[in-house]
């Protein structure tokens, strides 16, 4: 068997088989990313590492990589930078990867894309020249062979590729197979959309392990009722559970007027519902980790910190 | 096969006539597509005679062609009405973008400098329900995939045109682009495939598009 080559924190933490933490950071339509790094600061000590992202809902954005760079460098904490097909063709990306090394980048995560008719420059033309698939398998030429198209890099690129997941997706077997080239083509990790639905989750997992890739389970830690109540109602496809939403929106009015206190009972109210859930799928060993996608939450992460290590 | 076509707005029409000083004019429809989208053929014709005239544009001349994209015809359509196309200032073409450029080209040894204007815009190569509903189905890609995929074309049917879907935009079989009202087409795929016994093939990871080929002016040319 050919030794796996480790070219990053994270890349190490999941050879090793420890089970990990990453976290993710959502840059906004700024140059200043003062604030970003603030957060990627306060998670830093318990998360391997954070994902940068791409331009979420095709709304645009800093561009992720130049974000990753910043973010990896000031706040010393390592990157997971996300790159979706969307807005680069596969000419421009292989230049990108390339790119992203040349500035430390050591981990990405392939994506689709949110198209850009969701977002706030619906006009632009769709790229979609590669497929996160196929994103997947041009990073391992690059890595792995040193080649692009065949042709020869002179210091080729460095990084692990991994890719998302949705056990969510209905028809999930469309989902399950979908997986399975993702894991052909090379993927090295993979991290869920969030989820709820344990037997759901359990499902999905169990199915797509005979493809070996580690996997980070999605997860979203509600800040408060108002964001529980949005996510259930913006992100489509995830249902957060009705008992859970008239449980945060009971802490919302019982707790009104003690702010501190509130804030004390959400995070002991997302440890009570995660532990448990973290804890099954772990005990059933469908899990590599757990990526929390709960952005401007960072008081969360002591907390987590003990669902990961129960 | 149909080339779709739908009325441009009939300011911009007039807006271009005047732009271009062209006060009389000659109208050539078109009497296949552009006619079963009622763009064109006998009932186009007449509607646009009367908002040109009523605006005050001499209609010269004014033809159903069969096939407008087809420079063989047009020749003979050039031939036969030499004298009114030297006197009209320009050709209106109620037609797909195809028939506008072939009649340039059949025009460009002879009248080189007549101007030729589109009443159209064009949509797609449709398929047909009925008059009134056409789909897109397939894109002239040049490498068809249909053998492979079920016989849905995900060129098409997928908003991204990716090679391995679904992704992370479809909810419950529905696409993201316009609001999960679409089915997803790497959703069809899989209901097809799995269907007629061939979700081995829905499996296979594939190659993007090779855009070498495809990605400008293709001719077919055998002989």
């Amino acid at each position: 068997m050919v030794e796996k080559k480790i070219y990053s924190k994270l890349g190490e933490k999941l050879a090793n088989g420890d089970f990990i933490l990453t976290g993710e950071l959502e840059p906004e339509k700024t140059c200043d990313l003062s604030h970003t790094i603030q957060e990627a600061k306060e998670m830093a000590p318990y998360v391997v590492a954070a994902n940068v992202t791409d331009s979420p809902l095709g709304i645009v954005t800093i561009n992720s990589m130049a974000a990753s760079h910043i973010i990896q460098k000031e706040a010393g904490l390592e990157v997971i930078w996300q790159l979706t097909v969307r807005d680069v063709n596969k000419l421009g990306i292989a230049g990108m990867i390339m790119g992203g090394h040349a500035l430390g980048l050591r981990n990405v995560l392939s994506l689709t894309g949110d198209h850009p008719a969701l977002g706030d420059m619906p006009e632009s033309k769709p790229v979609f020249d590669l497929d996160s698939a196929t994103l997947v398998r041009l990073v391992k030429e690059m890595v792995d062979k040193g080649t692009i198209n065949g042709h020869e890099i002179e210091h080729p690129p460095t990084l692990h590729v991994g890719a998302a997941a949705n056990p969510n997706a209905d028809p999930m077997e469309a989902e399950i197979l979908k997986i399975g080239r993702k894991a052909q083509a090379g993927c090295e990790f993979i991290q869920t959309q969030v989820v709820y639905d344990l037997d759901r989750t359990i499902e999905f997992l169990s199915e797509i392990k005979k493809y070996n890739v580690p996997v980070l389970l999605g997860i979203f830690p509600m800040k408060s009722y108002g964001i529980a109540k949005g996510f259930d109602t913006f992100v489509p496809g995830v249902d957060v559970p009705k008992d859970i939403l008239a449980k945060w929106k009971n802490i919302k009015t019982e707790f009104k007027d003690d702010k501190k206190e509130q804030k004390r009972v959400y995070d002991q109210a997302n440890y009570e519902f995660f532990k448990p859930f973290i804890s099954e799928l772990k005990r059933k060993g469908l899990l590599a980790g757990v990526h929390c996608m709960a952005v401007h939450y960072p008081r969360i992460f002591p907390k987590l910190m003990e669902v990961i290590q129960a | 096969m149909v080339v779709i076509t739908t009325k441009k707005p009939v300011e911009e029409v007039l807006n271009v006539l005047k732009d271009n000083n062209a006060k009389k004019l000659f109208l050539v429809s078109c009497g296949v597509c552009s006619a079963l989208c009622q763009t064109g053929g006998e009932q186009g014709l007449e509607e646009w005679k009367e908002i040109l005239e009523k605006e005050g544009y001499e209609i010269v001349n004014g033809l159903v062609v069969d096939d407008v994209c087809d420079n063989r015809e047009m020749a003979k359509v050039v031939r036969k009405n030499d004298a009114d196309i030297q006197n009209a200032d320009a050709i209106v073409t109620l037609s797909c973008g195809l028939g506008v450029q072939s009649t340039i080209e059949v025009l460009s040894k002879k009248h080189p400098q007549k101007k030729v204007f589109v009443t159209n815009n064009t949509e797609f190569m449709g398929m047909t329900e009925r008059i009134g509903r056409f789909y897109m189905r397939c894109r002239g890609c040049g490498d068809c995939l249909l053998n492979e995929t079920g016989g849905i074309c995900p060129i098409t049917t997928c908003a991204k045109s990716l090679m391995n879907g679904p992704c992370g935009g479809m909810v419950n079989g529905k696409c993201e682009v316009g609001n999960y009202e679409k089915d997803c087409g790497w959703v069809l795929i899989y209901n097809r495939l799995k269907e007629i016994g061939r979700l081995d093939l829905f499996s296979k990871l594939r190659d993007p598009v090779d855009w070498s080929e495809s990605g400008h002016q293709r001719e077919v040319i055998w002989r």
